[in-house]
């Protein structure tokens, strides 16, 4: 569905995405995760066709994205992370403008979304919140019912209950094999969402691949709380257990690798509380960048 | 042609349009009306004074010994500097819309994210623009018309004629927007783009009026588009000034080209 081989793009002297590479498959819910000025809008934009490449390739349904844009936007809807729209529109203006711009009537199914979002398709932009901008952009990226929608940061300025309505949204499409590029800073949010996520970071790709592996890979959050101080003194950490905190009887670290090493070399030792979770993706996130930064993979 | 950036670009542009067409209709008339009717007065004062006539004939762009007539006056109507303001900033407004403009308020994203080619965003506006200068232009004409109604038939110009006026107006319109497309197509701001225009406009339109008293300026006043718009003869002689009209025409069709290939060819990012 959308294929980008060691895609490159440059403001001048300054990068902005450097050799990513990736590829996501029908019917995917993805997440495409980077903090601000990573390089997320770049590559966006060079799938949609507002920037050449550097180098490298895009395509998206196995057309380049550069010189087949027009064919291939027949079957995307987009969302803008920064969303403007002419300020003397209102929704029926702008549904009626892009279904005919499509050669499509999008009357129906935009009143349908606008129900399910709770917009008013009737109030002019110019005096619509910013949460409803973003779901006039929603509803006029999905009324055509697009095989890919590509949403850069699409719930910004949108309301806790707005966003979960949009997230089951999203999964619905997806479960009925449309493809999702879901862009977006927050970690939660994606790992909430999407089944698969690429990092991106100062314009390199830092990982892609799903969740679970990623986990797999980042370790699990450990904490060990020892009976007696004294007891935690005298013993050396394992390899396997990279200790984050050290402070009296309580130890804090990441478990890399299967947990029976760990319950191994508990066993017969004066513990009192043992907790082993599953990292959140923010702290794996973080921790894996850092690993990254490092060089050491 | 896709019927919904046609409908976009009327949408956003005909406020303009009817502003500038009703001032130029409503200059337009009062021009035909006052200056032929003072003009004798006119002729006997002002034009007596070397300086004014100099300016005068910079401003028709020929010379007047004996020639100081109706048509002078009504020719005056198509190369004031008001009417001059007025359909040039109709052409800056509307060219410099796509893409600088839609750049700079940063809805170009959205337009582009619809399944059309750049070139069809472009014919599309270029239509619309087309179609709303002719319009403006129209305006100005049945205002012409409208003014010289009140005068004694003598004085009211021929329609005919006025109507070769009207297409060389036309064809300094397009070369006008020609270069603010072209102006347009290689920048990010609207502001900028627009102000670029007027500098250069307000420089060629100097070049023009100045030409006549600085000998050195007479040598290159073959880059000023109002080199070719000399309503005077048009009125006087009735023929149609093909060789103008092509140069106005060859100028602003191979800006808007280029303006067409950049828009085209560039990156467009509204961050």
């Amino acid at each position: 569905m959308v294929q980008l081989e060691n895609l490159t793009r440059h403001y001048g002297a300054r990068r902005g995405i450097e050799r990513i590479s990736l590829s996501v498959a029908e019917g995917v819910l993805f997440g495409f995760l980077g903090p601000n000025g990573a390089g997320k809008t770049t590559t966006i934009r060079v799938l949609l066709g507002f920037l050449r490449p550097g180098g490298g390739a895009a395509r998206i349904f196995g057309l380049d994205c550069w010189r087949e844009s027009k064919a291939i936007k027949r079957d995307v809807g987009y969302l803008p992370g920064d969303l403007h729209l002419p300020s003397w529109m209102n929704g029926v203006a702008a549904v009626s403008i892009f279904g005919a711009v499509r050669g499509c009537d999008l009357t129906q199914a935009s009143r349908q979304l606008g129900e399910r979002f709770g917009l008013d398709l009737r109030v002019k932009v110019r005096d619509m919140s910013r949460g409803m901008r973003q779901k006039l952009g929603l509803i006029l990226a999905l009324a055509h019912s697009p095989r890919l929608l590509v949403l850069d940061e699409p719930t910004i300025s949108l309301d806790p209950l707005m966003q979960q309505s949009l997230h089951e949204h999203l999964r619905h499409l997806a479960a009925a094999g449309h493809t999702v590029f879901f862009s977006s800073h927050s970690l939660g949010e994606v790992e909430q969402l999407c089944e698969r996520v690429a990092i991106v970071r100062d314009g390199e790709l830092v990982a892609d691949e799903s969740f679970a592996a990623l986990r797999q890979r980042a370790g699990f959050e450990v904490t060990i709380r020892w009976a007696e101080p004294s007891h935690a003194l005298g013993l050396v950490p394992p390899e396997f257990l990279k200790l984050t905190r050290r402070e009296g009887a309580v130890w804090q670290g990441t478990l890399e690798g299967p947990a029976h090493r760990l319950v191994d070399y508990l066993a017969g030792k004066a513990v009192l509380e043992l907790t082993i979770g599953r990292p959140d993706l923010e702290s794996l996130f973080r921790r894996f960048y850092q690993r990254e930064k490092g060089g050491a993979r | 042609m896709n019927s919904g950036l046609l409908m976009r670009a009327l949408r956003e542009s005909w406020p303009a349009t009817l502003i500038i067409g009703l001032v130029l209709m409503g200059v337009e008339s009062l021009l035909a009306f006052v200056l032929p009717k003072f003009g004798a007065q006119l002729a006997q004062q002002w034009l007596q004074i070397d300086f004014a006539r100099s300016i005068m004939q910079a401003m028709l762009g020929t010379e007047m010994a004996g020639r100081i007539g109706p048509q002078i006056f009504q020719a005056v109507a198509w190369v004031h500097p008001a009417v001059l303001a007025l359909v040039w900033a109709h052409a800056t407004i509307f060219c410099t819309r796509v893409p600088a403009g839609e750049v700079d308020r940063g809805t170009v994203d959205v337009w582009l994210s619809l399944p059309v080619s750049r070139w069809e965003v472009f014919l599309s506006e270029t239509t619309v623009w087309l179609s709303s200068g002719a319009v403006v232009l129209l305006a100005g004409w049945a205002g012409n018309l409208l003014g010289s109604l009140a005068l004694p038939e003598a004085q009211r110009p021929e329609a005919g004629r006025l109507f070769i006026v009207l297409c060389n107006l036309f064809c300094l319109y397009i070369a006008v927007g020609g270069f603010a497309w072209l102006v347009s197509s290689l920048s990010e701001r609207r502001g900028r783009a627009m102000t670029s225009v007027f500098l250069v406009l307000l420089a060629l339109f100097l070049l023009y009026y100045l030409a006549p008293f600085w000998p050195p300026l007479e040598r290159v006043v073959f880059l000023s588009p109002l080199h070719y718009h000399r309503p005077v003869n048009l009125l006087a002689g009735g023929a149609w000034p093909w060789r103008d009209m092509a140069i106005l025409l060859g100028a602003g069709g191979a800006m808007w080209l280029a303006a067409g290939l950049v828009f085209a060819k560039r990156d467009l990012c509204t961050v």
